[in-house]
């Protein structure tokens, strides 16, 4: 009984919160938006300088009277040392890449530091008691990753992002709430049909007009996932330069168009899958395809760009 | 780490807890070494079964588990405990927390400075541990871990001390406390022989006294402290006596004012300079022209007070207190009594009945002896006829006998006598080993007259300053010990001065109470309403110094660096050049917009904003070259 009138306030102050949050990709923390209260062990020190203060004040010993006053003042300044752990951080949101269903998302965030003071064990969390720390040191960055598991193909909400800190004694907590702006694209989970699709494949018979193929280089762009691996330029991953794909400029092949219906008779979910499996399959050999849904249509194209259209459509359908 | 706090703060309770319950404390500590070395546990049921015999061997020790010595025994020991279980974040934050208290208690026993510098450094420790448990590199750097947590005591202390003041005191304590297990030494409520002799080997300090302005000389520093008019033919005792009526006390003038600082003493009475009067505070004058306070003594105490010349001119005593003073036991000492009355016939008045005693003592071989023979029967007799030697007290209490026998009213009174003067404080001090037994007649018009038989014997004890007797503190620093000759008396000005610091620190602070409050506030002006005034000063010392901190805490940290200024000076210019630069744009950005769009701009920004680049994003050897071009070019642009 007790337990749900105060999950309710909870969930009506959570909504509270999180109407006033601010949704830009960089929020400078500062007065408005860090909040301060002590810690259980705040609370603990209290009890503890009362008791001191009691004993003192009945033994009439002006130590104790001492004793209990020093730890009052750190006390109360501590409210300052934590505040200032947090004040005028800047953080940044960098915005989150699409994944599959069943992949984690991870949420990149970076705290910046641009004061002269040494910020120890800031963290970053969905919640005040699970976090990671780290530290930001001065006029310097620190990268917070976050990553999530989902399941559920659509947009995928990231939850209010909690930003906290109760160095250096533990004493008093200050944290902010802050949301990303972003959300994250989670496309259907790829499963390969056991049918063959291509029934609907209405490519082969046009498919005439037979190829350059695939030698007809044109461009060179970052790899992603999804990309054939045959066009990874391994050459330049050797030397360094990180993952590259060769882009080619490929009229030709086959032609491949999917539709929803040919698997439309299959559970929703698992129909969006085989056809996103397809996609990335077709999208692999390099070959042009297209998509028919019952509500978007997609021309015979092909590239990551393509596919990706393609995939956003069924993680949204 | 932790053990090592735990040893720090139980380390001056260890010396006041008994000693199996210290054992057992350092055992527990080795253990939870030994088990966090080799990571072994040790199950919850042999844990238990630990606590429970030691809260068994607390109450088998102490008869009880509350009260002062019990409880501080049974808190060390469970702090112990807690430490072997402890592995969470949870454990250690509460082992720490409780640190404090433990900390705390050692006061309870020990109010010295030195203690004081101690546990400054205890919580140092206790706070470095905090700050590691909060800091994700854990224990390392103990230097900067110590750092953080010495300047957050360093910026408490101010504001402490504002608290200590003006926090409110109570004259007394909040709920009676048990008696204290231990006794202080000093002046006992009742004076046998050997009673007082056996002070003269303590040291310690009773009381410090300062002259407000005129001082008098060690010859009549008499420190009353009480009078005993009872006596069972061995042991002196206190009579009937009451709080005396402000009507029934002769007429005086005022002599001297001085402050007292006392140290607890665990009993009653005050001491003062004879003669008595007015009490301070909170204290009572009694018929007997002694000073009591309600409770014990068991904190450092002070008063002000000052002392007097009565005038007994015309004042008769009453038959009550004429009864009082004579009272003597029916029988015993038959020889004294009867040499009294023979001297008392043969003196023309009481003064010179008094006269001829002295003079008996002064000429015959009386001697002044620390170890007399012990006397078990018919003492005064046997003193005053046989061995002819002792105390102040035998001197004392056979003088008082004397006197009685003969009729004449008198009584005993103990305290101190003389004093040490400290230079470097400007005060007395008065030591244990200072204490005395005196003796008062009452002579018609003159009153109750101090007379001090002992003076009679031996008049280097009264007259001569403290240092004569002092050969014996001497010898304990011999100058063989150094291997070279001290200048004489290095030592001695040495102790002095500390005994000045100390002073300043039992006074000022640790005998800070209400009546220094209620002075100071007095002082001020406040006379009524000092509570209300005392806490709007409190709440307004905290309201301004927690901005005055706060300001200044948090302009320190958002002081920003002064490339970045610079550099906001840089992209402040290009604007006004009519450059649209978005917020979020990083240097490269700006760089590549300029190249595009603002060619002839690009050559004169170009420079800086390289330079800021390799200063923010470049390991540069030559930094601070690399900063002072940028500066100077942003300038001239």
């Amino acid at each position: 009984m007790i337990n749900t009138i105060i999950k309710r306030i909870q969930k009506r102050f959570y909504r509270w919160v999180e109407a006033r949050l601010p949704a830009a990709p960089e929020i400078q923390l500062k007065q408005k938006n860090i909040y301060i209260l002590p810690t259980r062990y705040g609370w603990l020190m209290l009890l503890i300088i009362v008791l001191i203060l009691i004993a003192a004040t009945n033994y009439q010993n002006n130590m104790g009277y001492m004793a209990g006053f020093v730890l009052l003042s750190i006390g109360s300044l501590s409210t300052f040392y934590t505040y200032r752990n947090l004040r005028q951080l800047k953080i940044k949101m960098i915005k989150p890449k699409a994944v599959y269903a069943g992949e984690s998302a991870t949420l990149e965030i970076e705290v910046i530091n641009q004061t002269q003071q040494y910020r120890a064990s800031v963290g970053i969390g969905e919640t005040k008691v699970k976090m990671s720390l780290l530290d930001v040191p001065q006029q310097s960055s620190s990268q917070f990753t976050k990553t999530f598991l989902v399941t559920k193909r659509g947009w995928f909400e990231v939850p209010r992002m909690v930003i906290s800190s109760v160095f250096p004694f533990g004493i008093f907590q200050v944290w902010s709430w802050f949301k990303t702006p972003y959300q994250i694209l989670v496309y259907p989970k790829p499963i390969p049909a056991p049918i063959n699709l291509s029934d609907s494949n209405h490519g082969n018979e046009e498919g005439s007009n037979s190829v350059k193929g695939s030698e007809d280089f044109y461009s060179v762009k970052e790899y992603q996932p999804g990309d054939p691996l045959k066009q990874v330029m391994w050459k330049a991953y050797a030397r360094g330069r990180g993952m590259l794909s060769k882009e080619f400029e490929d009229k030709v092949g086959q032609q491949k168009i999917f539709s929803w219906q040919s698997v439309a008779h299959y559970e929703k979910e698992l129909a969006l899958s085989y056809l996103c499996h397809e996609l990335i399959e077709a999208n692999k050999k390099g070959i042009d395809f297209g998509l028919e849904m019952p509500d978007q249509k997609f021309d015979l194209a092909n590239g990551d760009k393509h596919l990706y259209d393609c995939l956003t459509a069924l993680a949204i359908f | 780490m932790l053990i090592f706090v735990q040893a720090l703060v139980l380390f001056p309770l260890w010396f006041e807890i008994p000693t199996w319950v210290t054992a057992s404390t350092i055992a527990l500590m080795f253990f939870k070494f030994l088990s966090y070395r080799l990571q072994i546990k040790l199950p919850a049921w042999i844990v238990l079964i630990f606590v429970f015999s030691a809260l068994a061997g607390v109450y088998f020790h102490f008869r009880t588990i509350s009260g002062r010595d019990a409880g501080v025994s049974l808190i060390c020991l469970m702090y112990g405990f807690k430490l072997l279980e402890s592995k969470s974040y949870r454990d250690a934050a509460l082992t720490l927390f409780i640190s404090f208290f433990i900390m705390v208690m050692a006061f309870l026993f020990n109010k010295s400075i030195v203690m004081g510098l101690y546990l400054l450094l205890a919580m140092i420790a206790i706070l470095s541990g905090l700050v590691a448990l909060n800091s994700i590199h854990g224990f390392q750097g103990l230097k900067h871990l110590s750092k953080i947590s010495g300047v957050a005591l360093l910026q408490a202390l101010p504001i402490m001390l504002v608290l200590f003041f003006l926090f409110p005191r109570l004259p007394g304590p909040l709920w009676a406390m048990p008696d204290s297990s231990q006794g202080g030494t000093g002046i006992s409520d009742s004076m046998s022989p050997g009673d007082i002799g056996s002070l003269t080997t303590f040291d310690d300090p009773a009381f410090r006294v300062k002259f407000e302005s005129t001082v008098p000389s060690a010859n009549d520093m008499y420190w009353r402290g009480m009078v005993f008019s009872d006596y069972d033919g061995y042991t002196w005792r206190e009579g009937v006596r009451s709080p005396t009526r402000t009507a029934n006390i002769p007429n005086f003038t005022s002599r001297y004012q001085y402050k007292v600082q006392m140290e607890p003493n665990q009993s009653r009475w005050l001491f003062g300079l004879e003669q008595l009067a007015t009490s301070p505070n909170g204290t009572f004058l009694f018929n007997d022209f002694t000073w009591r306070r309600p409770r014990k003594i068991t904190t450092q105490f002070s008063y002000s007070a000052e002392a007097v010349t009565y005038d007994y001119q015309g004042v008769e005593l009453s038959a009550v207190h004429r009864n009082v003073n004579l009272q003597l036991p029916a029988t015993g000492n038959e020889r004294t009594r009867q040499w009294a009355q023979q001297l008392f016939t043969q003196s023309s008045s009481t003064q010179d009945f008094i006269q001829r005693t002295l003079n008996v003592i002064n000429q015959q071989e009386y001697s002044y002896t620390l170890t007399p023979e012990v006397l078990e029967e018919e003492v005064v007799d046997g003193f005053w006829f046989d061995t002819q030697e002792g105390f102040c007290e035998h001197y004392a209490g056979a003088f008082v006998f004397i006197m009685r026998a003969a009729g004449v009213p008198a009584r005993v009174v103990t305290g101190y006598q003389g004093g040490e003067y400290n230079p470097y404080g400007d005060f007395y001090l008065i030591r244990q080993s200072d204490a005395h037994a005196w003796t008062e007649v009452w002579v018609d018009n003159q009153g109750w007259v101090r007379v001090d038989p002992t003076a009679a014997i031996d008049p280097s004890r009264v007259e001569a300053d403290l240092r004569t007797r002092a050969t014996r503190r001497d010898s304990w620093f011999s100058d063989k010990e150094f291997g070279f000759d001290l200048p004489q008396g290095f030592l001695q000005k040495l102790q002095l001065r500390w005994d000045a610091i100390k002073s300043f620190w039992d006074d000022s602070l640790m005998g800070y109470g209400q009546d220094q409050q209620n002075n100071w506030l007095s002082k001020l002006g406040i006379k009524s309403n000092q509570w209300r005034f005392l806490g709007y000063g409190l709440v307004f010392t905290l309201i301004v110094s927690g901005l005055v901190f706060g300001l200044w805490l948090l302009r320190k940290s958002s002081k920003r660096d002064p490339i970045e200024k610079y550099y906001e000076l840089l992209k402040a210019k290009l604007m006004k050049q009519e450059v649209i630069i978005s917020s979020h744009w990083g240097p490269k950005a700006i760089l590549e917009l300029l190249q595009q769009e603002h060619p002839e701009l690009h050559k004169k920004y170009s420079t800086p904003i390289k330079f800021y680049i390799a200063i923010r994003y470049k390991k540069v050897s030559d930094k601070d070259n690399l900063q002072q071009r940028f500066k100077t070019q942003v300038k001239a642009l």
